[in-house]
């Protein structure tokens, strides 16, 4: 009996932290969610009454929701395949050579991932700006009309999402990389003895075998994409008029600047539920799958 | 990293249950002890507060302990306060935040009985608009006044008498035609700034028309002539093209550039224009907000409240009278340069000898606080400036909107 003991033993602290901060604040949004709790509510807790699905039933109603999660579904679609296109192009470049050069440049893809966002949305912030920012100077300079980066309710979207690729990639390069340190040489030998040309190795050796990293990344990527928040937040704070507000963003106006916990909470199990869903989707995909 | 967001709300709610299981038996943990209060001041330096404070701290042996929290994290501080019950003893309160600090139920009640001893606490020594029942949630009064702030209009002198403009403004319509007059000096030159994320202007606009966005019933009402009238020099101003479209537009470096000589905006940008561009001085002024049927304009600035469950009420409530006195709150506009809410402070020489502070004192005489609902900022302000953006910038039907503005709004009450 006593060597059973040792596994429960090892996952024991992670699965207590999992519950206490993973599973149990998602029962506590699924029972606020009934409830009218705002701050008044939160005070004193006798002032909370249970209303059902009415905050549920509210929250479909509500055109800012849907607003929030169609630009959700259009920032996810703009940047879950740039940020997987771009790392593991740039992993397959930086893998090239294992120089110091190259070395250097692997930290330097990863700086992004490391900064804080508020230093990077200031200077973003600096460069989008339509009085004296970088890019519509340098659009000028080329005789190009000036654009409305963070003002204009279309080119809001991409240039939020913009910085998020640009901040996603470099965590992502480094997972791609680590998964082709695990290619093994000998494949790409013996296709080399067959003549095959880099971009063949490439195409039908290396690719198919980082299919792991890349299911991994894409989940991962999709999730974080699902939850977009920091880039508006800071750069547009969801405007002009909602244009930018992603469904974190509206969870965040609702709950803390409107102090409309219930609601809010309805929300964020909705987002929940989908996240779960597309999750689903994906793994039962990947199931079919054969590995190597 | 983006994760934890998602968890952050869920996350708060479970962390107030614990925190409440846990302090059910412990009373509360607001000051440490009798002789330290804690002060919430907003923004982001409390070095001048504590400068202000010495005096008080050495003569009560009380130990202020000042700790500054940005403007744009009040909320969530204010949530984890109330949800923990750890909050200070005395803090700040924006007069838009009022009825949500308010409604909490996280403020100790300032009525007569409390005040009685602090004789400079009474609301008649202050600024009428913002004291006593001005700014009483269901009649109870949760605060006292401590700064005040109002809206004048800035302009330019040197660029409006280039345009042949000799005097400012004094109705909408006037100012409209004059921004109109500016914006024709070429190409990404504008005649005025509306910021989009203003939602005072269009009340503003409103009470100067003669109207009011609160009926007879105490319940927020757009659908008044008043309000149309409004709508109408909002909108006029971006369909002559006289206003910036860009959110992200710096006003005072479109004032100081000049490619929005006139704006409407509080004494603060008096003090960015003389840090950004001193060689400007003597080519810009103020005056009061332009008028139609009345001349009002916005009465913003914070107040001051006592956390409820603090250990020391009356070490606040002597800080607050010390805080009252017009001498401190004198000393306060010469370290931070926020004007006084204490009437015999706003008529001290001293303030009054300075032509631009003249008429910031004279416009505070006649100006309004926006009204007491639920959730200001977030909410019923939020809904007016979404419409009135809509219309302006995406081109939403005007008619429509507007009809959708009162739909959502209307039986908001305020108090």
């Amino acid at each position: 009996m006593k060597p059973r003991i040792a596994p429960y033993v090892f996952i024991g602290p992670a699965t207590l932290l999992l519950l206490a901060f993973g599973v149990l604040p998602i029962l506590v949004a699924g029972l606020v969610s009934l409830t009218d709790m705002n701050l008044g509510g939160l005070g004193d807790w006798s002032r909370i009454e249970f209303i059902g699905v009415d905050n549920y039933v509210e929250l479909f109603a509500d055109g800012a929701f849907w607003q929030a999660m169609a630009n959700t579904g259009i920032f996810a679609l703009i940047g879950v395949p740039s940020v997987i296109a771009l790392s593991l192009a740039v992993a397959l470049l930086l893998n090239r050579s294992g120089s110091a050069f190259f070395r250097a440049l692997r930290s330097f893809y990863f700086v992004p991932a490391i900064t804080a966002i508020v230093a990077i949305s200031l200077v973003w912030g600096y460069l989008y700006n339509t009085q004296f920012g970088l890019f519509n100077y340098l659009l000028s300079i080329v005789g190009l009309p000036p654009v409305s980066w963070l003002s204009d309710p279309v080119a809001v979207k991409f240039s939020v999402a913009l910085v998020a690729v640009w901040r996603g990639t470099g965590l992502n390069i480094i997972i791609f990389l680590a998964a082709l340190q695990g290619v093994p040489r000998e494949y790409l030998e013996a296709a080399s003895l067959d003549g095959a040309s880099g971009f063949r190795k490439t195409v039908s050796i290396v690719i198919p075998l980082l299919r792991f990293a890349i299911f991994f990344v894409t989940i991962t990527t999709i999730i974080a994409w699902l939850q977009f928040f920091d880039e508006p937040f800071v750069l547009t704070k969801g405007g002009p008029i909602g244009a930018s507000t992603s469904i974190s963003l509206f969870l965040y106006q609702e709950g803390f600047s409107a102090s409309q916990f219930g609601y809010a909470s309805a929300g964020s199990v909705v987002l929940f539920v989908v996240i779960a869903a597309v999750t689903l989707v994906q793994l039962r995909a990947r199931r079919a799958d054969v590995d190597y | 990293m983006k994760r934890s967001r998602l968890l952050a709300l869920p996350a708060v709610v479970a962390v107030a249950g614990l925190s409440l299981t846990a302090c059910s038996g412990g009373g509360d943990t607001a000051a440490q002890n009798d002789d330290t209060l804690t002060v919430w001041v907003m923004g982001d330096s409390s070095a001048n507060f504590e400068e202000l404070v010495a005096p008080f701290a050495e003569d009560s042996g009380i130990t202020v302990d000042t700790v500054a929290i940005p403007w744009d994290s009040i909320d969530q501080k204010l949530t984890t306060a109330v949800a923990s019950g750890n909050g200070p003893d005395v803090v700040q309160i924006g007069i838009s935040k009022l009825r949500t600090f308010a409604d909490s139920g996280a403020l100790l009640s300032l009525d007569d009985d409390t005040l009685a001893d602090y004789p400079n606490l009474a609301s008649e020594n202050f600024i009428s608009g913002v004291s006593g029942d001005a700014t009483a949630i269901d009649g109870e009064v949760v605060s006292v006044p401590w700064v005040s702030d109002t809206r004048v209009l800035f302009y330019r002198t040197d660029i409006l008498a280039e345009s042949g403009i000799d005097e400012p403004p004094a109705t909408w319509d006037e100012l409209r035609a004059d921004a109109k007059t500016l914006a024709g000096r070429g190409d990404g030159q504008y005649g005025y700034y509306v910021p989009q994320w203003d939602s005072a202007l269009p009340v503003v606009m409103t009470w100067d028309h003669g109207g009011d966005i609160v009926n007879g019933d105490g319940a927020v009402d757009f659908d008044t002539l008043a309000f149309e009238s409004a709508v109408d020099v909002y909108t006029g101003l971006y369909a002559d093209g006289s206003v910036p479209t860009n959110s992200d537009f710096d006003q005072t470096q479109g004032f100081t550039s000049g490619v929005t000589p006139m704006l409407v905006s509080g004494p603060y940008l008096a003090a960015a224009i003389t840090e950004a561009a001193p060689e400007l001085e003597g080519k810009w002024s103020v005056a009061p907000i332009p008028g139609a049927d009345a001349d009002t304009s916005l009465l913003a600035g914070s107040n001051m409240g006592v956390w409820g469950s603090t250990d020391n009420e009356e070490g606040a409530l002597r800080l607050l009278d010390y805080l009252s006195e017009p001498e401190t709150q004198l000393t306060w506009y010469g370290l931070d340069g926020q004007l006084p809410t204490a009437t015999a402070a706003l008529e001290d020489p001293s303030l009054t000898e300075d032509p631009l502070v003249a008429v910031y004192a004279e416009q505070l005489q006649d100006a309004k606080i926006l009204p007491l609902v639920p959730n200001w900022d977030g909410d019923t302000g939020k809904t007016l400036l979404d419409s009135l953006n809509a219309i302006v910038l995406n081109g939403a039907d005007r008619d429509q909107t507007i009809a959708d503005l009162v739909a959502a709004t209307s039986g908001t009450s305020v108090n």
